[in-house]
């Protein structure tokens, strides 16, 4: 089963990250990387950029709208994703918990739905 | 594209076995298994053009022990570069084998390759991947392209794999033959869920995973040659035949799921359904019973109605009955609930669900919920199916599974008011 670990972030992971603390942190995080690697696990993950940079698209009534942000008036935004495959929920789980982001802000771990489907 | 479809047969048949050859000959399976698809990759370029050679599995093995020699000489260059002690590669002598070597070997090789990929040290993935490459010939792309993962991650796990079977320092040979039998269960397991990754798959993006159903068919197809007298193997084969003729008609032209029970039986394959039966019939008189056997039974008495309302429920029934002595487990007493409801009437098949309800072990699982609200919908329970049909929907991960699922709420919704 694939997963989503969507790693979410408040303002103070990233000063977090970049303190003192960094250092280890981001030593934790290349750890995991790298096991996930080895283990065949990882299919992929990407970082975004500051919430700031987003641009929040609507249309309505066949009008469009873009407008900025939003901003960090929130108290916790979607700061980037893994995905992995992993053989039990468990472990998705346990990588998650893993991740820097579980003890400074949260991770959530959601099923990537398959294309597949079983006998009816 | 003849030659090419002919060549690509026989190589695929001859890979395992120029393997075995190789790992019986030189040891180092890991690096065997890589020189051998370095030689299937040269072998299918040259082979369409220059016409298959004469002794097409001497030619394998001759350009493969080349591949391995030069990938000896550059591990030994790395570890001279390194200063540290070669003691890796076998004598200069066994490098290059003398034309007289290049025989095809008496023994088949195949069912020791086969144990040797499925050893329950790694991984069921790791098993899956070794397994289609290693025996079944296919290239690391093209398996992950089957399995929906990138080229890099299925590439990892094959090499994790074979990193495992090298630490743990296993010998080419069977499995001594007190542990033949349980590992003959991984070997067959590890089919089955080749055939299912297939056999799942809707249309659209996932054509080319369909493809894995007639690989698990071709290898189980192998093992039953090479093991004709072991019944759990012919049973995986008729199961994986039996279930493999319904495959065109359990999807619609979209993708969309359909349940047996509204499938067009005219699309069914029946030379499957004759050699799955057939199998079958000769297996059961002469083998002692397992489960495979009694799942493809199962397979056989649906495929042979001709008409859904012809189904011999109360024989499938029994069979259930059986394979739950088998090989207990809440999904097999769940399909046990739908034969029971079909044969005694759905209360009784409700009744049944109860139980395994408490039980909880099914708890949370879509299935469930999804089987319940068939039921009351049988049951004439509209509004209770309705939402069971919807729970089910949200539980599943599966959208062709949820589609369904929603499709079904909505058609009670709207018969209702």
């Amino acid at each position: 089963m694939k997963y989503m670990l969507m790693i979410y972030d408040n303002p103070g992971t990233r000063e977090a990250f970049f303190g003192e603390e960094g250092k280890v942190l981001m030593a934790e995080m290349d750890a995991l990387m790298q096991e996930l690697t080895e283990s065949g696990e990882l299919i992929g993950g990407e970082a975004l950029a500051d919430p700031s940079n987003t641009k929040t698209v609507r249309v309505r009534d066949g009008v469009l709208a873009i407008t900025d942000g939003p901003f960090a008036e929130a108290k916790e935004h979607f700061g980037g994703y893994l995905i992995v495959e992993c053989e039990r929920p468990e472990r998705a789980t346990e990588i998650a918990a893993r991740w820097p982001n579980a003890k400074l802000c949260a991770m959530e771990v959601r099923p990537i739905m398959e294309r597949s489907g079983g006998e009816l | 594209m003849r030659a090419e479809a002919r060549a690509e047969d026989l190589l695929r048949r001859l890979a395992p076995q120029a393997l075995g050859a190789l790992a019986r000959r030189y040891g180092h399976f890991d690096m065997c298994e890589d020189a051998v698809q370095e030689a299937l990759l040269e072998a299918a370029i040259q082979w369409p053009v220059q016409g298959i050679p004469e002794r097409p599995q001497g030619w394998l093995i001759t350009v493969a022990s080349r591949r391995l020699t030069d990938q000896f000489r550059s591990e030994q260059a790395r570890r001279r570069r390194e200063a540290t002690v070669a003691a890796l590669a076998p004598p200069e002598a066994c490098f290059a084998p003398s034309p007289g070597e290049d025989a095809p070997p008496d023994q088949d090789d195949t069912l020791t390759v086969l144990f040797l990929c499925c050893h329950p040290a790694l991984s069921p993935a790791s098993q899956i991947a070794l397994t289609l490459r290693a025996v079944g010939g296919l290239t690391t792309a093209e398996i992950a392209r089957a399995f929906l993962v990138p080229e890099g991650t299925m590439a990892q796990r094959i090499s994790r794999a074979k990193g495992r079977i090298r630490a743990s320092g296993l010998p080419f040979s069977l499995p001594p033959e007190p542990e033949r039998a349980d590992r003959l269960r991984v070997v067959l397991h590890t089919l089955y869920l080749i055939f299912n990754e297939g056999y799942t798959a809707t249309t659209g993006p996932d054509l080319q995973r369909g493809e894995l159903t007639g690989e698990a068919i071709r290898l189980a197809r192998t093992v039953h040659q090479l093991l004709p007298d072991d019944g759990e193997v012919a049973g995986l084969l008729a199961l994986l035949l039996l279930t493999d003729a319904r495959r065109a008609a359990r999807t619609s032209a979209d993708g969309a799921l359909i349940p047996l029970a509204d499938q067009d039986r005219a699309r069914w394959n029946q030379a499957s359904i004759r050699e799955g039966v057939a199998l079958l019939s000769r297996t059961l008189t002469c083998a002692p019973l397992g489960p495979y056997q009694v799942q493809a039974a199962i397979a056989a008495v649906h495929d042979e109605a001709a008409r859904a309302e012809e189904t011999d429920w109360p024989q499938i029934l029994a069979l259930y009955q059986l394979l739950e002595r088998l090989s207990p487990s809440p999904i097999v007493t769940l399909n046990r609930a739908v034969a029971v409801a079909m044969a005694r009437g759905p209360q009784a098949g409700l009744d049944l669900l109860a139980t395994l309800d408490t039980e909880g072990q099914l708890a949370g699982n879509h299935r469930l919920d999804a089987v319940r609200a068939h039921l009351l919908e049988l049951a004439g329970d509209y509004a209770a199916a309705r939402n069971r049909y919807r729970a089910a929907a949200r539980r599943t991960t599966s959208l062709p599974e949820r589609r369904y699922l929603e499709s079904r709420a909505a058609r009670l919704a709207s018969a209702d008011e």
